[in-house]
């Protein structure tokens, strides 16, 4: 059952993809509008289809590579949603939605059936500590495509080289403030993620941390985050700057979140 | 009726001469009586710095423009010579399709500004209110918004700002977003400055400091912009507070480098600063825009972007001509079935048939009657005939309502394929 609806989410994400990438050559704010009513069908069908799952299934579903795909790509809408409800950046979909729809189709990919919980998961911590750590890492993809138009715009504007396209990005000013947010809600999310997760592990494996590759990349990527909090707040580290970091801390967001999991193994790899 | 234009603009005549012809907003009420009492029964009248022009539809081309020349000689004591000289008419098809290039821009100074359609829009209301309006140019000058519209919707013609104030405003933008919030430091207070801040006023700014070496210059252009004065030597200390820099002084060097610059921006907190520096010699030292969050334009990369957005604009005046040619066929065509000439012709042309077949009927019975009383008959029959139609005739003339005009064709079983069988009758007689 579960799996048809996420099918039907799937679509609803995919024809909202179309009509945002259709909304950069035809400039019908109509179009804009059908996206973003197509992306909030996607996104509740997408909520719903998680509850169903998790009834049917009878635990939290992140546990699996299909699971925690399709998990990130609900947290990514989520997060585009409230980004576009304060910001009204209708352009950013073009970017987004691609990128929300093929994570999903990728989640596709690895087996969708539900299978037994490994008893290490069968825990409260578990839907704790991966909500925080997915919503994280959401956000954090979404800052990471927010500094590259920024880069775009701002090199633009420097390099004198303003252009009709530029004047359809947001302003640099917004970009920042988007990258912004996302640095607060992030990086809030991302240590509780690991808040928790320690805990956890206090609980099932008797430490609270371990060192596994999962752990330290994951300390390396909330180090990054705060250098660039501090730096902000003290110095004013902004605009470009802010930029190049929220690159580099996504960079090693995808070495923790995908990376350890698919090629370094350890504790964790069982997603 | 055709529809025609008269008049000048700033390719046909030089401004010596457009300002003496110049209608403002005054006598343009008088100008429109004077050639609708004179005898052109619609007019509208468009006078903007760069062109005077008068459009009108009349069934006489001839007759109605003497009208106009009587009064243009009246009003304005212009010479002879001017209108062989200066001025241009079109009629028909040229008329309307010399308008739908006005209000779209296309035969504007700057090609594609778009103020130009908003001072047609106005000329044809002050004619409506005036009632010197009637049903051709309703339709020309509704098609006319029409085609001006689709213009702006489907080409990019006045996509890019051209001039230097709107597209500092625009990269204003692209670098704030909205500028309500923001505040601007104007240094020095030149013609140039006052034009562009007017520009930037209209957006909304939050506050405008004025600094000059003179300070009783920066208090008055301050008392005239409302802004607030300040002293030459409070610049450094402006320049932490404010957003954007606009630049215009005679100063011979630079007068702000990039030290200053640095040490501004680290009491900034590297918050976003955007100058706009117009000034010849350049008030801004270049090098300022290689500081992280510094954006300088100085006025040569602000002409060289006008330039790029001009020949942008050139470039999509040729979509905008095609839309213009297939928009003037589409007209014309919907004109041309307005035309009651062939109608008129037909009804006559059946009508008087069908009197010449009966009075020969009645012409072989009376066999024995005269020459005079057959004549008679004749004329008799002829008259009657000619009151019948009168009405239905001068009704079409008059009103020209389509849909009048459509009844009393199918009245008269007219169809338009028959048109042109009934003109070349009509010459042969």
């Amino acid at each position: 059952m579960n799996i048809y609806l996420f099918y039907i989410a799937l679509f609803f994400y995919a024809i909202s993809t179309i009509s945002y990438l259709l909304c950069l050559t035809v400039s019908k704010k109509i179009i804009g509008k059908l996206g973003h009513y197509f992306l909030l069908t996607g996104f509740f069908i997408h909520l719903l289809a998680t509850f169903v799952r998790y009834f049917e299934a009878g635990y939290t579903p992140i546990t699996n590579a299909y699971e925690s795909l399709s998990f990130f790509s609900l947290c990514i809408a989520c997060f585009f949603l409230y980004i576009k409800k304060i910001y009204k950046m209708e352009m950013l979909g073009s970017i987004f939605m691609p990128v929300l729809t093929i994570i999903f189709i990728i989640a596709f990919a690895f087996p969708t059936e539900i299978r037994p919980l490994p008893p290490l998961l069968n825990s409260w911590w578990l839907p704790v500590h991966a909500i925080f750590s997915f919503i994280g890492c959401a956000v954090f993809l979404i800052s990471f495509f927010v500094s590259v138009v920024y880069l775009i715009v701002e090199n633009k504007i420097k390099e004198k080289r303003f252009s009709p396209a530029a004047a359809r990005f947001p302003s640099l000013e917004t970009l920042d403030s988007v990258n912004y947010q996302c640095i607060s809600y992030g990086f809030i999310f991302l240590t509780i993620g690991i808040i928790t997760g320690s805990i956890w592990a206090s609980i099932t494996w008797g430490s609270y941390w371990s060192w596994d590759p999962k752990e330290t990349w994951s300390l390396i990527t909330w180090i990054v985050y705060a250098i660039l909090i501090h730096n902000r707040l003290t110095i004013g580290w902004r605009g470009r700057r802010t930029a190049y970091m929220m690159i580099i801390g996504f960079f090693s967001i995808l070495i923790s979140f995908f990376g350890v999991s698919f090629f370094l193994g350890g504790q964790h790899s069982f997603i | 009726m055709h529809i025609a234009v008269f008049g000048l603009n700033h390719n046909t005549a030089p401004i010596e001469i457009r300002e003496k012809l110049f209608i403002s907003d005054e006598n343009l009420y008088d100008v429109l009586n004077s050639i609708k009492t004179a005898g052109i029964s619609e007019a509208v009248i468009l006078s903007t710095c760069n062109r005077t022009e008068i459009y009108y539809c009349s069934d006489n081309h001839d007759k109605s423009l003497d009208i106009i020349f009587d009064m243009l000689f009246t009003y304005f004591g212009i010479k002879q010579d001017w209108i062989s000289n200066y001025t241009y008419c079109f009629q028909d098809e040229d008329a309307y399709k010399h308008l739908f290039l006005v209000a779209s821009g296309l035969d504007s100074m700057v090609i594609g500004e778009p103020q130009i359609l908003g001072q047609v829009k106005d000329a044809y209301r002050t004619a409506t209110l005036q009632n010197a309006t009637g049903f051709f140019l309703d339709k020309t000058f509704h098609k006319t918004f029409n085609v001006a519209k689709k213009i702006r919707t489907e080409t990019r013609i006045g996509y890019n700002p051209i001039s230097i104030s709107s597209m500092a405003i625009e990269l204003s933008k692209n670098i704030f977003g909205e500028l309500h919030k923001k505040k601007i430091l104007v240094i020095g207070t030149g013609e140039m400055c006052e034009i562009a801040l007017k520009y930037f006023k209209k957006e909304g700014l939050n506050e405008i400091f004025i600094a000059n070496r003179t300070f009783q210059h920066a208090q008055k252009l301050s008392e005239e912009i409302i802004g607030t004065p300040f002293p030459f030597e409070k610049m450094p200390e402006l320049l932490t507070r404010v957003d954007m820099v606009l630049s215009s002084t005679g100063s011979e060097k630079p007068i702000i480098d990039k030290t200053l610059v640095h040490s501004i921006m680290k009491k900034r907190k590297n918050k976003p600063l955007f100058f706009i520096d117009i000034a010849v010699p350049r008030d801004v030292d270049p090098e300022v825009n290689n500081i992280e969050n510094v954006y300088l334009y100085d006025i040569d990369d602000l002409k060289e972007l006008s330039q790029k957005h001009l020949s942008d604009r050139v470039k999509e005046s040729e979509k905008a001509m095609a839309i213009i040619e297939e928009e003037k066929v589409n007209f014309t065509a919907w004109l041309k079935k307005l035309d009651v000439k062939p109608l008129i012709t037909h009804i006559i042309g059946t009508v008087d048939k069908t009197r010449e077949n009966e009075v020969r009927k009645i012409a072989h019975k009376l066999k024995n009657t005269d020459e005079e009383t057959l004549k008679l008959i004749d004329i008799l029959t002829r008259n009657i005939v000619n009151k019948l139609i009168h009405p239905h005739i001068s009704m079409i003339k008059q009103n020209e309502d389509p849909v009048v005009v459509d009844i009393i064709k199918k009245i008269f079983s007219f169809e338009g394929e028959d048109e042109n069988r009934m003109d070349s009758g009509d010459e042969r007689e």
